[in-house]
């Protein structure tokens, strides 16, 4: 689904991003670590045609992003508050990203309709902007959005960050839930190991923009990834 | 504690990334502040010689104080539309030991540097030097320059109050209304009291401590006013007002760009800047008034014409058009990820802004009064707009990289003035293409040709509406990373 060649990312004749060749097979629930500075956001941001890659490219679904844009359509992404609409209440929001992906009021009703356990009643109905919303809440509202529209490929920036323990665990679910049952090829960064071993099927650890493992998870993952961090 | 500050603005202003590319136009305001600034010392020289001339029998001095409130509001207005207000990052100084008075101190002492405080001081200097020259009272001349520069001063101070404060815009926008209002129906000049007033200032030097008094009050009030709003819940976060939810469904029928549409209007309505920007893009409508009702214009300086007609159409299209893809900075990376090809994004503008022109048409009907020759020039002026400077405008603002916070209203640590020096700079072109488009058939043809002229270059720039769309939109596509990557800069 994903395939990256030779891509480079250089800022000032600094290297922060180096991979050789990264396939991300459709459906695969893949998860990317790292310490701060690893290069988790400058590839996703690569991925998202947000910066230029100085060298190499990154094909979704045969698509080269940095050339044509018709990645956009089947691809969805929650990086950052940046990507909401701090104007507008929730569920503006999620109609006005569902106008853009095609979907009509209901369709959007129905599919927030399956996260009301997960807004845990602190999201719609309150009449509230969404800038005016804790940042967890902002998070919450974010991922919720990416989801809409039947999306192929999600990208996920730091999910569980912010998040309180019941959504966390909600969250593992639903990310779960999209790729095994949905085919949908779901990517995660996140600095708690813990999570991404319960969510990933496959692992990638980034050091300094390189990828220094690759791992398909299994019992034995949360140890090989604790003692690797532990240096 | 001010070398401090000082330094940390320097680096503010050196790293931030839209000071490189906007090296030239730092330049270009450097010659204008250098001309400005020369053609105040010149006034100011000939000012003393020129009056006497002209009028023999009065004293210059009491002739510059007779007509001064014309340039006390004179300035207050340039003010309010031109000058930057200090802005500083307050959030990281709230929990370290710096006295907030200093703060607060250093933010209004850095406005007494402005460049609009030395037009004052570069006008009367000069004026006040020839006084003294020519053998006026040198106590008098002395004391009478110090009282103009407190009052220089207290327009400083009065204009942060008013672009902080709503309640005292309103208060002062409506004394000046009234104050207008009356000398033109001729119900009650004030020009002569305050005239007195000034020359009063002038004959009893020691009256100069009231402007000096008056000086000290206001810097008093700002300096309560900044002492209030130095709290989180005060400066930086703001109050959480219910939503009142709009229905704009009614907007579908304009296709693919209407979700577009219908996130600008929630915009500019739900935002402090943005309904700033409108509602100044609302008085552009009179205008034409200044124009129309002199003969003057019309007869002798035709070629103004056309420059009016674009304005009374063209003020949202200016002001909130020069802005464009800085309004949605805050959200930028969404628009650029999210399943929208950038030529819809444009598009979309580019119909939000052929709508404010065609409301704003239908408004000036009004201007039918003067006549049909002056309607025809404003409809002309509004296909100008519509096929021209809509392109034109989204085309010049492709290097408009600067972040725009939408919300801050009443804040006294963040820029809430909606114009600034370089937009304007930018926006030039804008105004002077109409003007020759009209002049030029009208100064070999007639009136008629330079109408049609300035019609049919909006018509032709219709009908060209997708090439443009696409050149802009390869533009727009060239910058895109370095636009996500200032707008990602937070202030």
């Amino acid at each position: 689904m994903i395939t990256s060649s030779n891509l480079t990312k250089t800022y000032n004749g600094v290297t922060v991003l180096n991979i050789d060749n990264l396939d991300i097979p459709k459906g695969q629930s893949f998860g990317l670590v790292g310490n701060n500075g690893a290069g988790k956001t400058t590839y996703f941001s690569l991925l998202l045609d947000l910066i230029q890659p100085t060298t190499g490219h990154i094909k979704n679904k045969n698509i080269l992003v940095n050339e044509s844009e018709d990645w956009k359509p089947f691809t969805s992404s929650f990086i950052d508050e940046s990507f909401l609409i701090g104007y507008l209440t929730a569920e503006e929001y999620f109609y006005f990203i569902g106008e853009l992906r095609g979907q009509n009021k209901s369709d959007v009703d129905a599919l927030v309709l399956q996260f009301e356990d997960f807004f845990h009643d602190e999201i719609l109905g309150k009449k509230k902007y969404l800038r005016d919303l804790s940042k967890g809440n902002q998070k919450k509202a974010g991922i919720v959005a990416a989801l809409i529209g039947n999306p192929e490929v999600i990208i996920l920036d730091e999910p569980f960050a912010n998040l309180d323990p019941t959504t966390q665990i909600r969250l593992k679910e639903i990310i779960k839930n999209l790729a095994k049952k949905q085919g949908v090829t779901v990517l995660i960064s996140s600095h708690d190991l813990m999570h991404v071993t319960d969510v990933c099927e496959r692992i990638v650890v980034l050091e300094k923009g390189e990828i220094v493992k690759d791992l398909a998870t299994s019992e034995a993952t949360l140890k090989e990834l604790e003692q690797h961090f532990a240096g | 504690m001010i070398k401090h500050f000082l330094s940390l603005e320097w680096k503010q202003f050196r790293r931030s990334s839209y000071f490189q590319k906007g090296i030239a136009i730092k330049i270009l305001l450097f010659l204008a502040v250098l001309y400005f600034g020369g053609i105040a010392i010149f006034i100011g020289g000939i000012l003393f010689f020129g009056l006497k001339k002209t009028f023999p029998d009065i004293d210059p001095i009491v002739m510059v104080n007779n007509y001064l409130i014309y340039w006390i509001l004179f300035e207050l207005m340039i003010r309010f539309f031109m000058q930057q207000l200090p802005v500083m990052n307050i959030k990281p100084l709230m929990t370290i030991p710096i006295k907030r008075n200093s703060v607060i101190h250093y933010l209004l002492g850095k406005t007494a540097l402005s460049f609009f405080n030395f037009i004052s001081l570069l006008l009367f200097l000069p004026f006040s030097i020839v006084l003294i020259v020519k053998g006026y009272p040198l106590d008098n001349v002395i004391l009478w320059f110090f009282a103009l520069m407190c009052i220089t001063m207290s327009i400083n101070f009065l204009n942060f109050l008013i672009n902080k404060s709503n309640t005292v815009f309103y208060a002062i926008a409506s004394a000046v209304i009234v104050i207008v209002a009356l000398k033109y129906f001729n119900v009650f000049d004030i020009t002569e009291p305050v005239g007195n007033i000034f020359n009063g200032l002038y004959s009893h030097p020691y009256l100069a401590i009231i402007p000096m008094l008056i000086m000290i009050g206001l810097y008093k009030v700002n300096f309560d006013f900044i002492r209030k709003g130095f709290y989180l819940d005060g400066a930086i976060s703001k109050k959480v007002k219910e939503v009142n939810a709009t229905d704009l469904s009614w907007m579908d029928r304009f296709g693919s760009v209407a979700p577009f549409l219908k996130n600008d209007i929630k915009m500019i309505t739900r935002n402090a800047r943005p309904k700033q920007v409108v509602m100044m893009s609302f008085f552009f409508l009179f205008y034409g008034l200044f124009f129309f009702t002199q003969k003057v214009y019309i007869e002798e300086m035709p070629y103004l014409l056309g420059f009016a007609s674009i304005f009374i159409t063209g003020g949202f299209l200016l002001s909130f058009g020069q802005l464009v893809p800085s309004w949605d900075s805050e959200y930028y990376k969404l628009l650029m990820s999210q399943n929208i090809p950038y030529r819809q994004y444009l598009e979309s503008k580019w119909y939000l802004m052929v709508f404010a022109v065609i409301v704003a048409f239908i408004l000036s009907t009004p201007y039918l009064y003067f006549g049909v020759d002056i309607y025809l020039i404003i409809a002309a002026g509004a296909l100008f707009n519509i096929g021209l400077n809509t392109f034109i405008t989204l085309f010049g603002v492709s290097l408009n990289r600067v972040p725009i916070e939408l919300d801050t209203n009443a804040n006294a640590f963040s820029n809430t003035n909606g114009f600034n020096p370089t937009q304007l700079l930018i926006a030039l072109p804008k105004m002077v293409l109409p003007i020759i488009i009209f002049f030029i058939p009208y100064h070999f043809v007639n009136f008629n040709a330079g109408l049609i002229a300035l019609a049919l270059s909006g018509v032709i720039g219709m009908i060209f509406k997708n090439f443009f769309l696409n050149k802009i939109e390869q533009v727009y596509q060239k910058g895109k990373y370095k636009t996500i990557a200032a707008f990602s800069e937070k202030k």
